[in-house]
């Protein structure tokens, strides 16, 4: 299972989201926990409807879930609807921690690591920010179904819990200072001081993007093409 | 050799487009990684760099939260690097090759704003896919499910590949020309874009960690701080 949640976003759409790949990943479970094809055809098409969660955490929800159909197997358990307000629970606050456990606080905290190494001509930086990344994304996409399926729907309701919050809150002070180390870097590359223009330049971007970051548009990409083109205006050959 | 190198480029941005969302989600797709890939392929390690690290500062402030589809920085930066890589094998000059990274930053960020309706359309094509399959599914097609994810699997390569080379193609031939006529101006372009770049992307980053907390500030502080020193004056 936890294999085949790598596979979670194969088939995302707007539809039904990972829905899908869900049904996909726990199909091992349920092809031991109904040897009657019916009901496992069933089972199957049932868990084909809407899930979605940050795609890591999903393994929790994966586990949590092959532990009730387990119990459904036995003809205990939740009904049809049950399952479903477990999976949308759980889907909700796994993506609630795992958004910002990943999205906003391990993956630029990986790239800065390896962008301060990349900035000062290393490759190495690259597999340092490809490996670090992934000792935890697959550590806990790994263990994440087993702590899924041996805690139940209460798995995130514990300790597990606050020690994921206390990894976000101590990987977010280690990011704000990996900024720190990257801005050093481009800007005394190699101990060699940039030209003052340079310098400069970078403040005032630094400063006013800061500013531009309170806002969600225009997104960061669309600021860069502007301040490209600003660019090419200002040094327009005359 | 530039066939065979040209052909590994297209077939990273289809390997790339895997990773981003269908399999794994490793980072194999992130730009700094897939730069050092080219770089490695190419045998141009330091432009790589140079782009990849701009389209990476860029892309780690792009988040795929809920349903929200942000730029495709996995072909983006495959087409970036490889289109600086591209230019700088046909203008190997010192001039050319600022103008060869500025080219291929702004090829970079424009395949990854210009992918984001292809990522759409899979995932426009995937409803289909999960409607046909749970309809399947239920008349006792159990293969339905790894035949879905087959196919979800290979319409995002065949993407990535397409448009990899669409843009790789489109991108060289278009400011080639260019890059040949005004390597002067695109290099003095480059002076001035490439700290604009890394300072408007770090300020994403530091914003996105600070979120109005003094401790972090701090950390921000000192290790702004103790880096420039032990650059300036070395390691004690």
């Amino acid at each position: 299972m936890a294999v085949r949640a790598s596979l979670l976003q194969a088939t995302w759409n707007y539809e039904r989201q990972q829905g899908l790949g869900w049904a996909f990943a726990l199909a091992p479970a349920l092809r031991r926990l109904y040897p009657d094809r019916e009901r496992r055809l069933e089972r199957l098409a049932e868990h084909t409807a809407y899930f979605n969660t940050q795609p890591t955490l999903a393994s929790f929800a994966l586990g949590v879930a092959a532990g009730l159909e387990e119990q459904r197997s036995d003809g205990a358990g939740p009904d049809a609807d049950g399952m479903t307000r477990v999976k949308n629970v759980l889907g909700s606050s796994l993506a609630a921690i795992g958004d910002r456990m990943f999205w906003f606080t391990l993956r630029p905290l990986v790239a800065c690591i390896g962008l301060a190494l990349a900035l000062s001509g290393s490759a190495a930086g690259a597999w340092v920010m490809w490996i670090g990344y992934n000792l935890i994304h697959q550590g806990l996409r790994g263990a994440g179904t087993f702590w899924g399926y041996r805690l139940g729907p209460a798995v995130l309701s514990g300790p597990l819990r606050q020690r994921l919050e206390g990894m976000v809150r101590a990987w977010a002070i280690l990011g704000a200072g990996a900024v720190g180390a990257v801005t050093a870097v481009a800007l005394v590359p190699h101990g060699v001081p940039r030209p003052l223009a340079f310098q400069i330049t970078f403040a005032i971007a630094l400063a006013f993007g800061l500013i531009a970051a309170q806002r969600h548009r225009p997104s960061p990409t669309e600021w860069a093409l502007a301040a490209g083109v600003l660019s090419l205006v200002v040094t327009w050959p005359r | 050799m530039i066939v065979a190198r040209v052909l590994a480029t297209i077939l990273l941005g289809g390997v790339a487009a895997l990773d981003a969302t269908p399999i794994a989600q490793t980072l194999f797709f992130q730009p700094l990684v897939t730069s050092a890939v080219l770089g490695w392929i190419w045998q141009d390690m330091p432009l790589a760099l140079t782009v990849g690290a701009i389209l990476q500062i860029l892309a780690a402030s792009t988040l795929p939260i809920g349903a929200r589809t942000p730029e495709d920085y996995a072909t983006g930066g495959v087409i970036g690097t490889g289109v600086a890589l591209v230019l700088a094998t046909q203008q190997p000059y010192s001039v050319a090759r600022d103008g060869a990274a500025l080219l291929g930053t702004f090829a970079g960020m424009l395949g990854a704003t210009a992918g984001v309706p292809f990522i759409k359309w899979q995932r426009r094509r995937n409803e289909g896919l999960a409607r046909w399959c749970e309809g399947e599914l239920r008349v006792g097609n159990e293969g339905a499910l790894a035949a879905a994810h087959g196919a979800g699997v290979v319409l995002s390569f065949g993407t990535g590949v397409l448009w990899t080379a669409a843009g790789l193609g489109v991108g060289t031939l278009a400011l080639l020309a260019l890059l040949r006529a005004e390597s002067l101006w695109l290099a003095r372009a480059w002076t001035f874009a490439q700290p604009l770049w890394i300072g408007l992307g770090l300020a994403q980053l530091l914003n996105a960690f600070v979120q109005r907390r003094l401790m972090r500030v701090a950390a921000f502080g000192a290790a702004l701080f103790v880096t420039w020193m032990l650059l300036v004056f070395g390691a004690p």
